[in-house]
C-alpha cells in the first residue's frame, strides 16, 4: 500500500476511441476516477452498405478533449499524469500514403461493402483455415475482407497505400511518429495469426499484401515512443509520460468488467453487444461462430457479437414514444420500461424478432429482418413494448447459450448502458437463469484499460488480480417462475429464427431492390 | 370565404404597403388553358389551399396539394401549374417583395419589419437551407392571412403596424413549421448530422448559435445543451472541431496558401486560424504543412 499513499496525486489516463465518440477517462492509482470528458464523432454513410469516419476530426477531437481535461480538470489538481494508454473499437481501416495522409475515410467496422468478398471467402477452404488462423469470423467487418475489397473495387487507393493502418494506429503515429499496433486490436483484423503472434501469411496473399503493409505489431503493454515535442508542449505533459499502445474496447470491457474466470461471461450492450468469456484456449466452432481475440500471450477473449442491441430499443423509442418534449429520447426510454413492467413475463404470447440490422452471432445473416409473432387481438402497447426488450435479450442468450456448449458458464457479469438498465439486469438473469453481477456505473473499458496500465506499473502482478479488484456493486437473482415462462418462449425465438432464413432473403432482396 | 384581390398598383388599400405586391383569395370553377405556366419569382410568394387539389411545380418538383397546405415560394425559385393551368378550387395568397442583398442570392425581408436584421437575415437563410416549397396543416396561416385581408379592409386605427406584425408572424410561423417538418425531433444524432453536413458544405460562413439552433428547430438555450450532451463540445466548439479537420486536409494537399485556407474554413484571418491552430495541435499551420 506504500505505493498508493507515496504516489497519490498521480494519475493514469486512459483514451477511448470508440465507435461514436473519443472517451477520456483519468484515474488515480487506487483506480478512482477523477475527471473524465467525451467528444463525439459523426459517421457518413454516402451509400447504403458504407460507413465511414474523417479521421481528421477524430484527431482533433481526441486532442481537444484531452487538452480541456488535462488543463481544466487535472493541472488545477495538480494530478501528475504518469502515463496515458490508448483503447479502440475494433475492425476499422484506414489507408494511408508514404507521407502519412490519409488516402480517404476511415472504415469503420459496421461497413458493409465486402459482403461479396466476404461471402466467397467464408464459403471456401481457404475461408475456415484463415478463421481458424486468425480467430476473427470472415465477415464484412473485418479489415481484411475491407482491403480485399479496395484492392477489387478500388486499385487505385489500395495501389497508393503505403500502410493499412486501424483507427488507433492512425491516431498514435500523429502522436509519436510511429506505425504501431496492438497484438489484441490486431488479433480482430483478420490478418494476425492468434497462435504465433505474427502476420498470417494466408491472410496476406488473400488480401494481396505483404506485411510491410501493416503497422509493427507489439504487446498491449508496450509504448511505441513519447509524445512529439509539440504535444508534451500544448498538452502540458512531461517528456516521462509514458504512452502505452493498449487494446480494443472489447477485451477491455470484459477485463473491467471484473470477469478472469472460465466459468463466467461478460454481457455488453450499448447501441450493439457481445457475450464474451475468457480462457487460455480459443474456442474451436465448426460454424465459424465465435470470435477469439487475443490479450496477452495464450490469453483469449472469445465470445459472440450482435448488431441488434440497445439501438434497436431506440429505433422503438423513436417510432412509438411520445415525443411532447423535442428530443427527449432518454425521458422517453424511462417511460417505455415503466409500462414494460406492468406486462408480465413472456408479453402474454408476443414474441420479438430484434434483427433489424441483419445479425451477427449466432446467425451471421445479414439478411436476418425484425418481426413481431403472435400478435393476438389483446395485445396493447405495452405488450410491444415488453416484447422488444425481451426479443433483444433473447438474442443476447441465443449467444450465450451457444457459448454453454463449449464452457459451463456460472454467472453473468453486465456492462453497457442497454444491459444496465435494472430492468433489463433482471430478465437477464432471469432469461439466463444465473445470478448476474452488476460493477459500478461507469465505463467498463477504461477501467480495463487502467487495470492493464496498474498491471504495467506493478500495482497488479496479473490479469487475474487486477480484474478482481474490481468490486461487484450488486447480484441480481434469477425468478425461477418468470425463467420457466421465458424458456418456452425462447424455444419459440430459436425456431423462428432459423426457420425464417429463407423469407429473410426474399424480403431483404426486395428492400434492397434486387429482382 | 369572399373573393378579393389587391395589387399594389391598382388598390389604394396596398398604398402603404410597397412590400405587399399582391393579396387575393380566388375561387377557381373551371380550368383556364394556360392559366399558372411556369415562370421564375422575384417575390416570396405564399399560396394557401383552402378547397380542391392543386398540382403545382416548385422549383422543378411536382406536389399535390390540399386544404389545409401552404406553398412558400421563394425569389428565383420557379413556379407553376404542373400542366400549365390553375386547378379547380379555392386559393388564397401573399406575394412579399424583398431586398436581394447581394450576388450570392441571399434576400432580405425590408424595414418594415419588425424583426430585428439578425433575426431577418437568419430566417432567410432557413427559408433557403430548408428547401421545404410545402407545408401541411398549416391552419394558422389561413387565420393570420384572413386577418391581414380584414385589417387592410377596414383599416381601423394602428392598422397599418398590426399587418406588418401579421406578415412577420406568418414568417416566423412558415419557418417554424418548415423546420419542424424537417426534423421530426425525435433523432438528436440524426438530426445532428444532418446539420454538421450544412455545416461543412459552407464553413466559410460565419455560422452563429441562433442560425444552427434554427436549423434543428431549438430555441438556443436547448440547443447549446443537447449539442454539449451529445458532443461534449458547445456549439461553437464543434464548429471550431470541423474547421480544423477540414483545414488540416487542406494543408496537407499543398495547394492552397495559409490565408486561403484560414478563409475557406471560417476563421477570420490567417492569424486567427494559427493561432486556433497552434493552440489545439501544438504545431502552427506552416509547421505542421512542413512535417507532412
Amino acid at each position: 500500500m506504500t505505493t498508493l499513499t507515496r504516489s497519490n496525486m498521480e494519475c493514469i489516463i486512459t483514451i477511448e476511441l470508440g465507435t461514436n465518440a473519443v472517451r477520456v477517462f483519468a484515474f488515480d492509482l487506487a483506480g478512482n476516477v477523477v475527471a473524465s470528458s467525451k467528444g463525439s464523432y459523426p459517421t457518413f454513410h454516402s451509400q447504403p452498405d458504407y460507413s465511414e469516419q474523417d479521421p481528421e476530426q477524430i484527431f482533433i477531437t481526441m486532442l481537444y478533449v484531452l487538452k480541456n481535461l488535462i488543463t481544466e480538470k487535472l493541472h488545477p489538481k495538480k494530478y501528475d499524469i504518469r502515463s496515458i494508454c490508448f483503447l479502440a473499437s475494433m475492425h476499422s481501416l484506414l489507408a494511408i500514403d508514404k507521407h502519412g495522409v490519409p488516402l480517404g475515410n476511415l472504415i469503420t467496422w459496421a461497413d458493409n461493402r465486402g459482403k461479396r468478398e466476404a461471402n466467397d471467402l467464408k464459403n471456401s477452404d481457404f475461408g475456415k483455415v484463415i478463421y481458424n488462423a486468425t480467430g476473427t469470423p470472415i465477415h464484412p467487418m473485418s479489415p481484411l475482407v475491407k482491403i480485399a475489397w479496395l484492392k477489387n473495387h478500388d486499385p487505385e487507393r489500395f495501389n497508393k497505400a503505403y500502410k493499412f493502418l486501424s483507427m488507433k494506429s492512425y491516431i498514435v503515429q500523429q502522436l509519436t511518429g510511429e506505425y504501431v499496433i496492438d497484438y489484441s486490436l490486431a488479433s480482430a483484423t483478420g490478418l494476425l495469426n492468434i497462435h504465433t503472434i505474427a502476420w498470417e501469411s494466408q491472410s496476406l496473399d488473400f488480401a494481396g499484401i505483404t506485411s510491410e503493409r501493416l503497422p509493427q505489431l507489439m504487446s498491449v503493454f508496450s509504448s511505441p515512443g513519447k509524445l512529439r515535442k509539440e504535444f508534451q508542449t500544448s498538452l502540458g505533459l512531461s517528456p516521462d509520460t509514458r504512452i502505452m499502445i493498449g487494446s480494443s474496447d472489447g477485451c477491455m470491457a470484459t477485463l473491467g468488467a471484473g470477469i478472469w474466470r472460465e466459468d463466467k461471461a461478460t454481457v455488453t450492450i450499448e447501441d450493439s453487444g457481445a457475450v464474451r468469456i475468457v480462457g487460455k484456449e480459443v474456442l474451436k466452432d465448426e460454424k465459424q461462430r465465435f470470435f477469439n481475440y487475443l490479450i496477452t500471450n495464450n490469453c483469449y477473449v472469445s465470445g459472440g457479437p450482435t448488431n441488434n442491441g440497445g439501438v434497436v430499443f431506440e429505433w422503438f423509442a423513436k417510432q412509438f414514444g411520445d415525443f411532447s418534449v423535442p428530443f427527449d429520447t432518454e425521458q422517453i426510454i424511462e417511460g417505455l420500461i415503466r409500462d414494460a413492467s406492468n406486462v408480465s413475463a413472456g408479453s402474454n404470447g408476443l414474441l420479438y424478432l430484434p434483427y433489424l440490422l441483419g445479425e451477427r452471432a449466432p446467425l451471421w445473416n445479414a439478411n436476418a429482418r425484425g418481426s413481431y409473432f403472435g400478435i393476438n387481438i389483446k395485445h396493447e402497447r405495452s405488450h410491444f413494448i415488453r416484447a422488444t426488450i425481451e426479443g433483444i435479450l433473447y438474442e443476447i442468450y441465443s449467444i450465450g447459450k451457444i457459448l454453454q456448449e463449449h464452457r459451463e458458464i456460472n454467472s453473468l457479469s453486465v456492462n453497457g448502458s442497454f444491459a444496465t438498465i435494472p430492468f433489463c439486469t433482471q430478465l437477464m438473469a432471469d432469461i439466463f437463469n444465473k445470478p448476474v453481477h452488476t460493477v459500478a456505473n461507469f465505463s467498463s473499458a477504461a477501467r480495463g484499460a487502467f487495470l492493464l496500465n496498474a498491471i504495467d506499473m506493478g500495482i497488479y502482478p496479473n490479469l487475474e488480480a487486477a480484474a478482481g479488484s474490481t468490486p461487484f456493486q450488486e447480484t441480481i437473482q434469477p425468478r425461477q417462475q418468470d425463467h420457466q415462462v421465458y424458456a418456452r418462449y425462447f424455444k419459440i425465438f430459436e425456431k423462428l429464427s432459423v426457420k425464417l432464413e429463407e423469407e429473410f432473403e426474399e424480403i431483404a432482396n426486395l428492400q434492397q431492390g434486387v429482382e | 370565404m369572399n373573393q378579393f384581390y389587391f395589387h399594389h398598383e391598382h388598390s389604394s388599400e396596398l398604398a402603404g404597403f410597397p412590400h405587399i405586391s399582391e393579396i387575393g383569395i380566388r375561387k377557381i370553377t373551371n380550368i383556364q388553358l394556360d392559366s399558372l405556366v411556369t415562370t421564375t419569382t422575384t417575390s416570396i410568394r405564399i399560396y394557401y389551399i383552402l378547397d380542391g387539389k392543386f398540382e403545382w411545380s416548385i422549383n422543378d418538383r411536382c406536389y399535390v396539394l390540399y386544404p389545409g397546405d401552404l406553398a412558400i415560394i421563394l425569389p428565383g425559385q420557379k413556379f407553376g401549374g404542373a400542366r400549365g393551368f390553375m386547378d379547380i378550387g379555392t386559393v388564397c395568397w401573399l406575394s412579399l417583395e424583398v431586398n436581394q442583398t447581394d450576388q450570392h442570392k441571399k434576400m432580405i425581408v425590408g424595414n418594415w419589419s419588425g424583426l430585428s436584421k439578425t433575426e431577418r437575415l437568419t430566417i432567410s437563410k432557413i427559408l433557403q437551407l430548408n428547401n421545404t416549397s410545402v407545408l401541411v396543416r398549416v391552419k394558422d396561416a389561413h387565420t393570420i392571412l384572413q386577418t391581414i385581408k380584414d385589417e387592410l379592409s377596414q383599416q381601423e386605427v394602428a392598422y397599418a403596424t398590426r399587418v406588418n406584425h401579421l406578415i412577420d408572424e406568418l414568417l416566423i410561423l412558415i419557418v417554424r413549421q418548415s423546420t419542424y417538418q424537417m426534423n421530426l425531433r425525435r433523432d438528436f444524432p440524426q438530426t445532428f448530422t444532418k446539420l454538421e453536413q450544412t455545416l461543412r458544405e459552407d464553413l466559410a460562413r460565419q455560422w452563429t448559435v441562433e442560425e444552427m439552433a434554427a436549423l434543428i428547430g431549438l430555441g438556443t438555450t436547448a440547443f447549446s445543451e443537447k449539442v454539449k450532451n451529445y458532443t461534449g463540445f458547445s456549439p461553437l466548439n464543434y464548429l471550431i472541431n470541423i474547421r480544423i479537420s477540414e483545414a488540416i486536409k487542406l494543408l496537407r494537399r499543398q495547394e492552397m496558401s495559409i490565408t486561403t485556407i484560414a478563409l475557406e474554413t471560417g476563421f477570420y484571418s490567417s492569424q486567427h486560424f494559427s493561432t486556433t491552430f497552434k493552440k489545439l495541435t501544438g504545431y502552427t499551420p506552416i509547421e505542421f504543412r512542413k512535417k507532412t
